[in-house]
Formats: C-alpha cells, structure tokens, sequence
C-alpha cells in the first residue's frame, strides 16, 4: 500500500492503540437536545466517519458542566444521567473497529449562543472576550474547584460510558485557552500572572482527572501552540509564544497526559483554524442569530453585510492562512515533538495522503486529526487505502460548514462538490437517517 | 353546562370541552422527523386533561415548512413516528387530532431546502418581508394531494382525526384573503374562487380517508390585516369567512376551528403583550429570511421606536380584551354552520368557557399559552379554582423564545426563581432517548 506510513498502528497511552494515523478530530454539529441529552442523530453522524475508516474519532466537545457550553444542541456529560447516550455512540462506533476518545470542554466566555439558563459565561478574567463581545464573570475560587471537579467527574462518567480516553479541549479559546493566555489572563492570584501560575488550572484539571480513572485511561490534552490573537484584531495582544506552550506541554506530560493535540488560535474560529476561506455570504445568514449574544455582535453582523467593509474583512481573514491551508500547523507540531515524549497529534486541513505520511516519516508528528476534509469525504481513509493521494472531490476550505452550523445542519455547503443543489442537500439530511 | 360534558362530533367523541390548541416548540429533527421530546411534550397536556390535543403544524410537504424543527408528515415514513406519538397519548384518555398544515410564504426561517416559499401571490409577505413564489396550477394540485396524503398518513397512524390548518395567514389564508390573493385565475378573484383551494382540499382528503373519519377546518373568521400596518388590505371579514365555512360544511368538514388574523403573529392570534427585550433576543435570527426583517429589528432595538410599535401591537387586544377575543367572531360562525365550532384566544377561566358555551358562541374552547403556563389547568378546574392560581400573563415570552429556545413559559414573574424557571423549561427533555 503506498504511504505505508498512514496504517501504521499508533500507541496512544498504557491501553490505547489506534489502527492508523488518521482521527477525526472534534467535530459535530447542533445535532443534541438543548439540554445536553444525547440524540440518535449525533451517532449516526459520527457512524458516517467510523464506517470511512478512521482510527479513532474524537467526540464533539462534551461540556463537563451546562454553563460551559459552547452552545446548546451539544450532547453534555454534566451528570450521571448523560452515560447511557455516551455507551450506546460508543458501542456503536467500536462495532467498527474504530476508537472513540471523548472531547471534555469548558466554553469558559466562549460561549458562541449562551443560551437562556446562564446570563453570562465564567472566565479567568471578567473582560469580554475580544471579537463578539460574550459577556462572563471572573471565577472565584470556588468555582474553579468546581469546574476542575467537574472536568474529574466528567473522565470519570465517560470512563464507565466505555470510551477509550478522553481529550481535555485546551485549544482554540475556551476555557483552558482563557487561563493559559498570557492575553486574556488578568488575575492576581495564583492561577494568573507567570506562565506556571497561568498553567496551573490546566495541570489541576489533569491531576484530577488522573485520580478519578487512573494511569491506565487515555488521556490527552489539546492546545493551541500559538495564539494569534493580533491576527484577528491587530489591538489586541498576541497571546502565547510557541517556547511558552512547549513548556506547558512539557508540564502535562509530567502531570500524566498521554499526547498532545496541536491546534491554533486563541479564540475560535481564527483565520488559521480552521485556515480558509470567510465565505461572507453564508456567514450574513447565519451570524445574526448570534447579535443578542455579545457586545460586538451587531457591530461585526454590519460589517459582514455592508460592502466594502465586508471585502475588506474577508481579506484581513484569509491572509495568515495564504500561506497554505493543508498542514498549516506542522512547523510547530515538529517544534514540539522536538520536545516531548508523548505522541504528538496536530490538525490543520490534512486531505492528501503523501503529505500526511510524508509528515510522519520526517517525525514533525505521529497522527493527524482531521474535520473539515472528513464532513467533505468522510470516507476519506477508504480513498488512501485504494492508493489515492486524495478524494477526487476534496475539501476546498471555503469554511462554508462552519459558517452553516449555527442555524443549520452540520456538513458540506460547498455546492461545487456536488452534481445539483438537490444532491447536496440529500447528503446534508442523510445523518437523520436513523442509526437505529 | 359543564366543560367537562364530552362532546360529540360526526365521528369522533372527546371526553370534554377543551382541546390543546396547535403548539409545540422546535423538538423535532430538522428534516422534520420526530423524537421522543416532542411526544414528551405532547404527553404534558394528555396528563393535564384536555379532551384532545390538536398537533402542531405538521408540514405535508418539505416546501411547507414554517420554521425547521417541527415533525411533518410529508413521508410515509413519518408513519411510525406519529403512531408511536397517538398510542401515547391514548393512554391517557385523550384524542389526537394532526393538524395538516403548509405555510406558503410565511416561512420565519425557510431552512436550506427551498430559497423561496410557494404562495397565491408573488408578492412577499408584508411584516417581515418573506419573499415568495406564485403557484402553477401544477404546483396547486402537488399541494391538494399533499394534503390527502398527510390525512391518510394521519390515519394510518391512528389519529383521531385530522384539522386542516387554514387560517393565520399560512398558504390557505392566502389564498382565501383578499388582501393576499391577487390571481387571475380560477383561483383568485371571486370569494368562490378564492375558496377554490381550501375546498379541493377538502375533497381530496375526503376521497383519500373517506367520510368517516374526523375532518376539522381551522379558519381565520376576521383577517384585522389593517391592525398592525393601516395601509395594507383589510382582508376578509364575517359575512366572507362565514360563507366559506357554509361551503366547507358542505364539503364535508366536521368542525369549524376559528382564530383570527391573516399573518402569523398578529395583534389578536396570541393577543397579548409584545415583550420588547425577549424579541430583540429572539427575532435576531430572523434577519437573514427577509426583506423587511432588518427594518423590523432596528425598530425593536431602537427607544421610541419599539415603544411606538409595542403601543400599536397591543392596542386591538387592549381595547378587545384577550380572553374569549374570538368569541364574537365563533358566535357568528356558530349561526352560519350547524357543524359544532371550536374557538381560541386566551382561554383559561372555567366560568368564561362555560359561559361562552351556554350562550351558543362556541361548543368548545382550544388553548395555547395558558396550557405552556398550566398544562394541568384542567385539573385544577376539576379541584375547584375557576382560574388557575399562578395563571397565563399573556406577556408573549412564550412565542418569542421559541425560535431560539425550548419552548415553554418564560414568565419569570410566574416562577419563585430563575433556576425554577429553567428547570421548568427544560422538564420537557425528560425522559431522554437514552436512559
């Protein structure tokens, strides 16, 4: 087979061995209930990428607790009552020879739609955050033994759930982003102020999670190496360098974490994660369900629709990301392979199989995780096992998923890769086929 | 008299006087397949009393969808979803009625399926602007046989009978109003021609289920389409409406449902308050589906703007008073047909539907927001309270979140804490799918 790199077994921690070098990464759409409870949607979605040949897939974020949510329609894991839905998904992916790792997130501030329980979001700081204005309270104490807790808990319930490890979402702005950054952490206590002081929420989390499922439950941990944040608005400031992060990753590999997923971006989405395209059509459509969220909001929902203010924001966007899209994270996935032990995942558009073998040979990283390329094709190992380079329709990074997801249902919106519109939509609808 | 008589129609029988009116929040999958919330939510009201319960709008066509989210019936596929939801509710001595529905050009959020909705008329609709597509005489016909479609699939799936939703300004209103319907053909003009749609419907479901099965007939009796902007058509009035129902009776309609208004909200259907902040949350979303929306929001948004609107919004129900608001209007039907006439608007006095009941204006009463306050308020007329202590405010939270959120009361004045609210709210979510 060529790129025989790629179905190379990968050890990820004690227990857990991934039959190839391919994960999806954490993707899903709106498929759950508002409350958090699972649906047979969300299985039959990731069922879609487990039948295409993946290794392992990482869950949608999870929210360890109903106030960290990214938005509603995300099935949670903030009670005993959650484990039954995560033991049926599991169960049901394993049927074909695929691992599941489950994502364990705290939004923090970054709380895209809020929702109408919790006013605001909890964050390390009591500033909004930057570019849509969501409004959150600077936790006590308290609360952060509450939220760590919740993060032990949460391993725990996904531990009996049967998953084959969790993944702590550290990356791309939320909660754990919030404590780490050296741009949005303004504390004066101890869990703010020097790096060690900034990564103590994260290596409290893992400590914790560690004590509840022991050393033998895969635990992995996913950051964004840097943040660029003056990328997004050039006022701000940029957030962590690539040193502070390695060193960090250095501190969680020493806490127990079993491998770190490299990402980009100190707040989500960022114009390197995912690298593309701001299709601002589409994002018209679907931002103003957003402008009751944050203080920002109808400010940017006026530029997004108002040439040539939404020309103009479209190309500040793309820049960081012209550079290439496919493997847009690799030079510091290798910086930090350089420097730990532990497997190295990194995501960034991977769809073209000599790049991804080529990436494992020369050691910049053992696995990739991929999203977008997999809701485009999500038979995409099927592709590289009959020796494809690539699908011959591959993901064109025009972001058009992301921008839908809000208001719609998750999956490709790019109209070129389908012969009619009326072909697209059957695809888009078919995750309600029922997994039953 | 007592709401708690049963009532008789041709061919069904209901154990009392109270039906839930259509109603549900966006429960269900977004290419309309069911779930377990929304026979969850259904089951709320079975348990609470009511003698029937009215489904929400279920689309007999993908096209005909008001906002994604709701269950249709436009598959045969559908079937099983609706028996399991009927067998349900069964167990609780209580009737379901399905309630055909298409939209038309009243699409608050059309989904991705369709750019355009399918109405009488090209022009779009006036509130918000949602924009629209004449019908082909071909296009006419796909829709009629929808509808006898749907029926039969509501038969099949063991529902007591079924209720064509034809008022509130969705596509039958459309072609029945005349501030709406601006055709040459058979189908507009004339107020025969204008019936022309709603009556081949009519006959379509009665050649697909047959006589004996339950055919109610949902119509606006007033259109008020001057309430909220003076320079539009006034729209269909009594002596109009009432002679359609006479034709709909004729036709074969076992039961006249009547509401008012020819856009969806209006002024009268819910009449109530417009709760300004709630809408500027929850109409954001909306911007993307019309032409007017955008205006519409900055008025919400903008001091004395939305103050000025909210005035004219709550104007005809202030001076019409919201409970029993469609009595007037029942009466006059209840003249014109023999057939029994259900009516809607506020209802949640026992002393007040009794006594609608006894002076011949109604022969039963359908409720929406006061059952999302109290889905037991039928119970508690049984113990006695002739009002329900902690009753509906009328404040609209209810419409106005359900975009955005589970539906339910967000009443806060009603509750003894936030946190109570929200467990309230979310109480629909239980049991899950999983357990």
């Amino acid at each position: 087979m060529d790129h025989a790199a790629i179905f190379q077994p990968l050890r990820l921690g004690p227990t857990l061995t991934v039959k190839n070098r391919i994960l999806r990464s954490s993707t899903g759409g709106r498929w759950d209930n508002y409350d958090g409870s699972g649906t047979p949607t969300r299985i039959s979605w990731d069922l879609k990428t487990a039948r295409g040949g993946v290794g392992a897939i990482i869950s949608s974020h999870a929210p360890v607790q109903a106030r960290g949510r990214l938005l509603p329609g995300y099935a949670t894991i903030d009670h005993d009552d959650r484990v039954p839905f995560w033991r049926e998904l599991v169960r049901r992916v394993h049927e074909h020879d695929c691992k599941y790792v489950i994502q364990l997130a705290h939004a923090g501030r970054e709380r895209i739609i809020g929702g109408f329980e919790f006013a605001k979001g909890l964050s390390s700081t009591d500033k909004p955050e930057p570019m849509n204005g969501f409004q959150c309270e600077r936790m006590t104490g308290p609360q952060i033994r509450e939220v760590i807790a919740a993060f032990a808990v949460g391993a725990r319930r996904e531990q009996e759930a049967g998953a084959d490890g969790v993944e702590l979402a550290g990356a791309n702005g939320v909660l754990f982003t919030q404590f780490l950054s050296s741009a949005i952490n303004d504390r004066k206590d101890e869990y703010g102020g020097s790096l060690e002081n900034r990564a103590r929420f994260s290596l409290d989390v893992v400590r914790a999670v560690r004590a509840e499922v022991g050393r033998d439950f895969f635990v992995g941990f996913k950051i964004s190496l840097r943040e660029h944040l003056r990328e997004i608005l050039p006022w701000l400031r940029d957030g962590n360098s690539l040193d502070e992060s390695i060193q960090v990753c250095q501190w969680l590999e020493e806490a127990g974490v079993d491998a770190i997923h490299v990402s980009a971006g100190g707040e989500f989405p960022h114009p390197r994660n995912p690298a593309g395209e701001f299709p601002a059509r589409d994002v018209v459509r679907t931002y103003d369900g957003l402008i009751s969220n944050g203080l920002y909001t109808f400010r940017n929902f006026l530029i997004f629709r108002t040439w040539p203010l939404s020309a103009l924001w479209k190309w500040h966007w793309e820049k960081p990301a012209h550079d290439g899209r496919e493997g847009i994270n690799l030079a510091d996935a290798r910086a930090l392979k350089g420097a730990v032990s532990i497997p190295v995942l990194c995501t960034g558009g991977f769809q073209t199989a000599s790049v991804i073998a080529g990436a494992i040979e020369r050691g910049d990283l053992d696995a990739v995780t991929i999203a977008r390329p997999l809701i485009a094709n999500p038979d995409l190992v099927r592709w590289f096992e009959r020796g494809h380079d690539q699908a011959p329709r591959p993901c064109t990074y025009c972001n058009k998923c992301l921008f839908a997801f809000v208001e719609n249902p998750l999956g490709c919106y790019d109209e070129r890769r389908y012969e009619t519109r009326e072909d697209m939509i059957r695809e888009i609808l078919s995750v309600y086929q029922s997994a039953a | 008299m007592s709401v708690f008589d049963p009532i008789r129609f041709r061919s069904l029988e209901v154990k009392n006087r109270v039906f839930r009116s259509s109603l549900a929040g966006r429960f269900n999958n977004y290419d309309g397949t069911g779930t377990q919330i929304h026979v969850n939510w259904d089951l709320k009201f079975a348990r609470g009393g009511v003698g029937a319960i009215i489904s929400s709008n279920a689309p007999v066509h993908p096209r005909g969808l008001i906002v994604p989210n709701y269950a249709h019936i436009d598959a045969d596929e559908t079937v099983p979803f609706w028996r399991e939801l009927v067998r349900r509710v069964h167990e609780h001595d209580c009737r379901y009625i399905v309630q055909l529905a298409f939209s038309g050009r009243q699409r608050d959020l059309g989904g991705i399926q369709f750019e355009q909705g399918w109405s009488s008329t090209d022009k779009p609709e006036p509130i918000h602007g949602l924009r629209c597509e004449r019908m082909s005489l071909t296009d006419i016909r796909e829709v009629v046989n929808a509808f006898a479609q749907g029926a039969r699939r509501a038969r099949e799936a063991g529902a007591d009978g079924i209720e064509i939703h034809g008022c509130n300004g969705y596509l039958i209103t459309q072609f029945l109003s005349p501030a709406i319907n601006d055709r040459k053909d058979d189908y507009g003009g004339s107020l025969e021609n204008r019936a022309r749609f709603a009556l081949d419907i009519v006959d379509a479901i009665r050649a697909e289920v047959g006589r004996d099965y339950h055919l109610q007939f949902k119509i606006t009796a007033i259109d008020y389409g001057r309430d909220l902007f003076p320079w539009l058509g006034k729209g269909t009035e009594l002596d109009e409406s009432t002679q359609v129902c006479k034709w709909l009776e004729q036709a074969g309609v076992d039961a006249i449902h009547v509401s008012l208004g020819n856009t969806f909200p209006h002024p009268r259907n819910p009449a109530g308050g417009f709760p300004v902040e709630d809408v500027v949350r929850g109409y954001d979303t909306m911007i993307s589906s019309g032409t007017h929306t955008f205006r519409n929001y900055l008025i919400f948004r903008l001091w004395p703007l939305n103050r000025l609107f909210k005035r004219v919004w709550e104007k005809p129900a202030r001076k019409a008073g919201i409970e029993g608001i469609g009595l007037g209007a029942a009466r006059a039907v209840k003249e014109a047909v023999s057939v029994p006439v259900l009516v809607t608007g506020g209802f949640q006095t026992r002393s007040v539907v009794e006594a609608a009941i006894e002076r011949g204006e109604c022969d039963a009463v359908t409720i929406g927001r006061p059952l999302i306050a109290n889905p037991n308020l039928v119970e508690l007329w049984r113990q006695g309270h002739d009002a329900p202590p902690n009753p509906c405010t009328y404040s609209n939270k209810c419409l106005i979140n359900q975009l955005e959120n589970p539906l339910g009361c967000y009443e806060e004045s009603r509750f003894d804490s936030h946190e109570e609210m929200v467990r309230e709210i979310l109480s629909v979510y239980d049991p899950p799918a999983y357990s």
